[in-house]
Parts: structure tokens; C-alpha cells; sequence
């Protein structure tokens, strides 16, 4: 076990950073399960990465609970076995679990769904917030924006095909699902209690005289002055509450057709009881002792000798699902960070900074083209910062000169204990351009510094002893940092930076929480998920973050060289 | 619900108002007849904000009144099913209470109050929790959620129930004083 992986078990523990790695990518879904979210907390933001699995389980779930009967078509119109499309909007939300954002357009291509129909569904999903929209005009330019991203995000291709006019673009709203949910079931439950304790129900009164049948409506009319009670307008008897569970057989001619339909429900619902397997002796004792029933109380007595919950097992009834897993889906989901995918704006600058990342120079990045439409917000050009994830051994996170191979670790990164193969420890590339003052890295410049490599062989071994020296610093520093952790729980992030940036060459342990630390303080960075293995700063000028990061640190070496 | 809107009406007038006076006194008589009173459609009209138009006066046959079309906006109130008001009890009974929200009636039956409240009698009659820390009375204050209205021509009714996530009584003149 190295000390940086330990440290992470350390930062885990600590309540206000969640980090979750998922292991193993399901092989089937092209588009990456995990997510990073900048969520701000009382602490300020903290970066946390989210496994969006068990989000779309519970999209799924929701999509067969609620919306498996949902027809586009409206109630009077009639049904044809050919027209009917319901499951239509399970298939839809289905398949956006696959994705983050996707123009609508190729959704219904996909879905080979008519773009109307689709449309009408998505919009229905955007009334009940369950999906966000984003439409806009779009030049060439914005289609192949989008194109970058889904090419970045799914690892394909997306096809060029370019159209000038309003596109929609539509994505799973993860962060309100889980509210939506909730409510949905909160909603239901209060409904179906209500009907079964007849609620919000108006009360009926009858005369025992003259068998007239009164509501609560009719209470002003009713009231006497001489008593409490409410007297009947023919007879002047008082009035009795009728409990209109019972009673509802003895209502007049008009309910005849009410009281059928209750009845059939009645028998529907026994029926499928059965089904249940609930012990039918047990049913026959219950019907038995009262002949003429209303449905509710059968189930209830039923219900109660059987001490199921009742919302539940009713809304079986109803809905032929089993709402159950849902539930436990909800439970499970809570505590688990959201994802969120950001506007289609935010999102495809993201993107493009995983491709950038993946080694994949896009010309059409988004990113590239300053000032043009959807370039990334950048809220000050601050200081271009890179966070490796050391402990893995697997990262690839800087485009070296596009190989995609390991990157090979500067010899100051190195320390003991360190997982490293060969090839990252591999020739001490050390681009050292004095190049103070810029911290803006264009392209050839990025160039130039790997052909700056050969001269700075000279410097190798000066550079080997004092990173050798240096290491043992490190872990002096270390040491005495953990002591320091162990006391005091979580460092504020301030005091840290403070400590730590006056002596900055002092380690790379310090040096990593540091970066963290900046990292939290930014104002809106836009992390991205490619292998779900490292995070990259956004504040570079074009995404330049990973070589410009480097550079960086190189440049402070450089300045203790010549000081 | 409370809403402003716009009228219209046929004023008749009696030739005595006729004069330099014709469209105050029209406006003041339009006021009396209109303001208090509750349509089915249109709920109660608390008050009348302004005249939009009078139109061109016509003379009835045989009488001597005029005919004028008047156009004015007004506030309404219409109770709705699902509605919460706030409403002052005006009496108490076994069968539950009544309650009045500025010019509608509410009858909340007791079985639309909460089971813990029962109904005490004697010369205040109230319902009160068991440990008497709730106590609805006359003239006490309490929110309510009409479940059912009985809209006729001339008059609105509700049905109210203060079974529910924050409702009943919000003030009580007894505990306070």
C-alpha cells in the first residue's frame, strides 16, 4: 500500500469529499458511467465523482412504474391495436439513460420513432421535469460542437451532418429525478390513503324517518335553531351520519350504475388478490361475515389480517407493479451524490476537454474556437493546474505529444513506494523552457518544448540528486502532515494553501493537496469524465490544462535552479 | 380565489337622475345593486374598481327608465375545491363547525377533523385535542381546505376539512387573551 492511496482512504473518510471510483464499466453502454460533479456544500465546492448506475436503475424503475400505460394519444381518440404505442415512453426514457445529452433528432432516429411522436413524449417528460431541453439555432459550427461531444463522451463517432436550422437537444435531469420520485410516491400514497379513509369525502346524512339523504352541502339548510343537530327539511327528524362505506348499497336509484362499478372492482380486485396467493380461507372468513360490502373495507380487513402495507399492496392492485423495488431504489439513491450532466453548453465543453484529453485534437473543438458560440465560460485565467491521480498507475492524463501511451512521470513526481511501471519512470523528459511570465501555452509552443528535451539532458543529474534529496524530504513532510491529519481531522482548505505556498517544491504530497485544495476554490471549474480516473482544470486558456500544468511546475524548478 | 375582471351590466335609470349627475349617480346605483352580491358563474364581487365604458342609454317602452350597458371591473372571490382559506368559526355543533371566510360559508363536518379532537359541550361548545392544547371555538381562527362547493344561482356553500398537513387553528382568541 503507497502512502497516496493511503491518503485517499483518508480523504474518503472525511464527510465533505465523497469520492467513488467505479471499477468496472458496464461493457455494453458506450458512454461513461461515472461522472464528476462540483457540488457546492457548506465547505465550499468539493469535487465528487458519481457512479450514475444506480440513477438509472431508478430512471428505469420510474419509466415501468409511472409510465409504462402513457399513450400519446389523447383518451377520446380510439385504440387501435396498430396505434397503440403505449410502453412507447419506457422505451424513450430507456434509452436516455444510455446517454447524457442528444439532440432529438437523432433520438428518433435511433428509437426509429417519428420525430413528432418523440417530441410529444419528451415534452411530456419536460412538464413533469424529468428531462431538460435546450434548443437553439444552429450553424454548422454548433451541430459539430455536438458532434465533438457525443464523439468525445461515447467514444464514437457521430455523424457530420450538419442542418442550419433550430435543434433540440434533450437530457435526463438526474438531479431532480430523485426529488420526482419521491413526490410521485408521496403523491400517491396520500391519494390512495385518502379514498381509503374516505378523506376528503363530503358527508352524507340521512333521515331514519322518512329515508331522505342529505350532504354536507346542504348543512345551512339543515341546521335548527334549537339544537345541535341537523333536522330533516320533510320530517323535521334529526339526521343521522351515515357511513358511507356501508350505507352506499341503499342509495338511491341514481348510484345504480356506481354501485356496479364498484362492485366489479370489488370482484376485479379479490380476483387478483387471489392471484396473491393470500390464503383464500382466510378471504372466504372475511366475505363470509359481511355479505354486502363496500370494496375498500374488504381489502382493508383483509389488509389487516394479513398486516400488509396497504398503499402498497393497493397500488398493486391498481397498477399491476410492483412499486416495491422503486421504493428500494429511492432508499438506496439518497445518499448517493447526483449526477449532473450541466446545461448542453457546459456539458459539450466538458466533452471536448476529455477528447482534448484522450489524445483526440479536434479541430472543430469548441474550446479552440475563442468567442465563437459555446466557447467555455472562463472565470479568470487563473494559474493552469493539473491533478494526477498517482495511486492508479493507469492514468493518461496529459497529451504528450498525442502518444497515448503511459505518461511518463517527471522524476520529481517519482517517490518511493510509488506503483510505477518502466515506461513512467521511464527518460527524464524535461522540457525546461525559461519562459517566465506566460502562462498562456499555444500550440507550437507546445511543440517546441518537447523538442526542447535534448538540452535538457545536460541538467539530468544535477536534477537526479536533488530529487533525491528531495524525496526524503517528502517524506519527512509527509510523515509529520499525517500526524498533523490525524489530529486535526480536515485541514481548511485556506490554512493549508497558506502553508503550503510558501514553500511549494516542498513535496508532491503537498503539492497534490494543494492542487486539490485550488481546485475547490475555484469559481466554476468543469470537470471531466473520460476514464473516470482524473480531473482536469478548466481555467487553462484553451484546455491546454495538462501541459500547461506541467510546464508550470517546471517553471518553478526552473526558478530554483537559477535562484 | 380572488380576481379582477371586467363586468358588464344593464343599469336602469329613472329619469330623475338624469342631469348633470347621470354618470355618478349611474356608478353609485350600479354599486348598490352589484357590490355583496354572488353569481354562480362569477362568485361573490366584493368591489367594483372601475368603469370601463357606459354604453348609449335606451329608453324603455312604456316607462320612462333608461336603459344603460355599463362595463366595470371588479374583484370577485370564488372559493374553489382544493382551495386553503383562512376562515373565523362561527358556530360550533356535534356535527362538526361553520366557518366564514368573508362572505362564503364553510361547514367542516367531524369527521373531517382530526380524530384526536373531540366535541365538548356546554354553553361554549368546542372541539378540543385530549390534551387540550387545540381548541377550536367560536370566533377562533382556522385554515381550512374546502373539498366540496355548492355553487347555485345566487349563493356559494363549501364544505371544508382541516384533516390535513397544516391546517386548523392558527389563532385562538381564548388562549391568547
Amino acid at each position: 500500500m503507497n502512502e497516496i492511496t493511503k491518503k485517499k482512504r483518508e480523504r474518503v473518510t472525511t464527510p465533505c469529499l465523497v469520492v467513488r471510483r467505479s471499477r468496472s464499466p458496464p461493457r455494453s453502454l458506450s458512454s461513461p458511467r461515472v461522472w464528476f460533479v462540483n457540488s457546492m456544500d457548506n465547505k465550499g465546492p468539493v469535487l465528487k465523482t458519481v457512479v450514475l448506475e444506480p440513477f438509472i436503475k431508478l430512471v428505469r424503475l420510474l419509466a415501468r412504474a409511472f409510465y409504462d400505460d402513457y399513450t400519446t394519444k389523447s383518451d377520446n381518440q380510439q385504440k387501435t391495436a396498430r396505434s397503440d404505442n403505449r410502453g412507447i415512453a419506457v422505451v424513450v426514457l430507456d434509452e436516455l439513460t444510455r446517454k447524457q445529452w442528444v439532440r432529438e433528432e437523432d433520438l428518433a432516429k435511433e428509437l426509429k420513432l417519428h420525430a413528432k411522436q418523440l417530441r410529444k413524449i419528451i415534452r411530456h417528460f419536460e412538464e413533469q421535469n424529468l428531462i431538460m431541453r435546450d434548443h437553439r439555432k444552429e450553424t454548422a459550427k454548433g451541430a459539430k460542437m455536438y458532434s465533438v461531444a457525443v464523439a468525445a463522451t461515447t467514444g464514437g463517432r457521430a455523424e457530420d451532418k450538419v442542418k442550419f436550422h433550430t435543434h433540440s437537444y434533450c437530457c435526463l435531469n438526474y438531479p431532480q429525478i430523485y426529488d420526482i420520485v419521491r413526490y410521485k410516491l408521496h403523491r400517491m400514497k396520500k391519494k390512495l390513503k385518502d379514498e381509503l379513509e374516505d378523506k376528503n369525502t363530503v358527508q352524507e346524512y340521512g333521515c331514519p324517518n322518512c329515508q331522505r339523504k342529505y350532504n354536507a352541502l346542504d348543512a345551512l339548510r339543515l341546521i335548527s335553531m334549537e339544537d345541535d343537530a341537523f333536522h330533516c327539511e320533510n320530517c323535521n327528524g334529526e339526521l343521522v351520519v351515515e357511513c358511507n362505506k356501508l350505507t352506499s348499497e341503499e342509495v338511491a336509484d341514481g348510484d345504480d350504475n356506481a354501485r356496479r362499478r364498484r362492485r366489479e372492482k370489488l370482484r376485479d380486485m379479490l380476483q387478483k388478490m387471489e392471484k396473491l396467493q393470500i390464503r383464500v380461507a382466510e378471504l372466504r372468513c372475511v366475505l363470509g361475515g359481511c355479505d354486502v360490502v363496500h370494496g375498500y373495507f374488504v381489502v382493508d380487513a383483509i389488509l389487516r389480517l394479513l398486516s400488509v402495507d396497504y398503499v402498497l399492496f393497493f397500488f398493486w392492485l391498481t397498477k399491476k407493479v410492483q412499486i416495491k423495488p422503486l421504493m428500494d431504489q429511492i432508499n438506496r439513491v439518497k445518499d448517493l451524490p447526483v449526477p449532473d450532466f450541466g446545461s448542453l453548453i457546459a456539458w459539450e465543453a466538458r466533452a471536448a476537454i476529455a477528447a482534448r484529453e484522450n489524445g483526440e485534437l479536434n479541430p472543430n473543438d469548441p474550446l479552440r474556437s475563442q468567442g465563437g458560440y459555446g466557447s467555455t465560460p472562463m472565470p479568470f485565467l487563473g494559474e493552469t493546474k493539473v491533478e494526477v491521480n498517482l495511486g492508479e498507475g493507469k492514468e493518461d492524463v496529459t497529451s504528450n505529444g498525442g502518444d497515448s501511451s503511459l505518461k511518463v512521470l517527471p522524476p520529481w513526481m517519482i517517490k518511493q513506494g510509488m506503483n510505477l511501471t518502466e515506461e513512467q519512470r521511464g527518460e527524464m523528459r524535461h522540457e525546461a523552457k525559461v519562459d517566465v511570465g506566460s502562462s498562456k501555452l499555444s500550440d507550437d509552443k507546445k511543440s517546441a518544448m518537447e523538442s526542447g528535451d535534448a538540452k535538457d539532458l545536460l541538467k539530468d543529474e544535477y536534477f537526479k540528486a536533488y530529487y533525491a534529496a528531495l524525496i526524503q524530504q517528502q517524506q519527512e513532510l509527509a510523515q509529520k502532515q499525517r500526524q498533523e491529519e490525524s489530529g486535526g481531522e480536515v485541514v481548511a482548505p485556506d490554512s493549508e494553501m497558506a502553508s503550503t505556498s510558501s514553500d511549494r517544491q516542498v513535496g508532491m504530497k503537498s503539492k497534490r493537496e494543494e492542487e486539490e485544495d485550488e481546485w475547490e476554490e475555484e469559481v466554476a471549474p468543469v470537470p471531466v469524465a473520460g476514464n473516470g480516473n482524473y480531473k482536469v482544470d478548466l481555467n487553462v486558456e484553451a484546455a491546454e490544462a495538462s501541459s500547461g500544468g506541467e510546464e508550470e511546475e517546471e517553471e518553478e524548478d526552473i526558478d530554483w535552479e537559477e535562484g | 380565489m380572488f380576481f379582477h375582471i371586467v363586468l358588464e351590466r344593464n343599469m336602469q335609470l329613472h329619469p330623475r337622475f338624469f342631469g348633470r349627475n347621470l354618470r355618478e349617480n349611474l356608478v353609485s346605483k350600479l354599486m348598490k345593486d352589484v357590490e355583496g352580491t354572488c353569481s354562480g358563474r362569477h362568485g361573490f364581487v366584493v368591489a367594483i374598481t372601475g368603469i370601463e365604458s357606459v354604453g348609449k342609454g335606451l329608453i324603455r317602452d312604456g316607462t320612462a327608465f333608461v336603459t344603460f350597458p355599463v362595463k366595470y371591473q371588479c374583484v370577485v372571490f370564488r372559493p374553489f375545491k382544493g382551495e386553503i382559506l383562512e376562515a373565523v368559526v362561527t358556530l360550533v355543533n356535534k356535527m362538526g363547525f361553520f366557518a366564514e371566510a368573508g362572505p362564503v360559508q364553510i361547514f367542516v363536518s367531524k369527521h373531517l377533523i382530526p380524530d384526536d379532537m373531540e366535541f365538548q359541550a356546554g354553553d361554549m361548545p368546542n372541539y378540543t385535542t385530549s390534551d387540550g392544547s387545540v381548541k377550536i371555538q367560536k370566533e377562533c381562527e382556522v385554515r381550512l381546505k374546502i373539498i366540496g362547493t355548492r355553487v347555485d344561482a345566487t349563493e356559494i356553500f363549501c364544505v371544508g376539512t382541516i384533516k390535513d398537513d397544516f391546517l386548523g387553528v392558527i389563532n385562538d382568541p381564548a388562549a391568547a387573551a
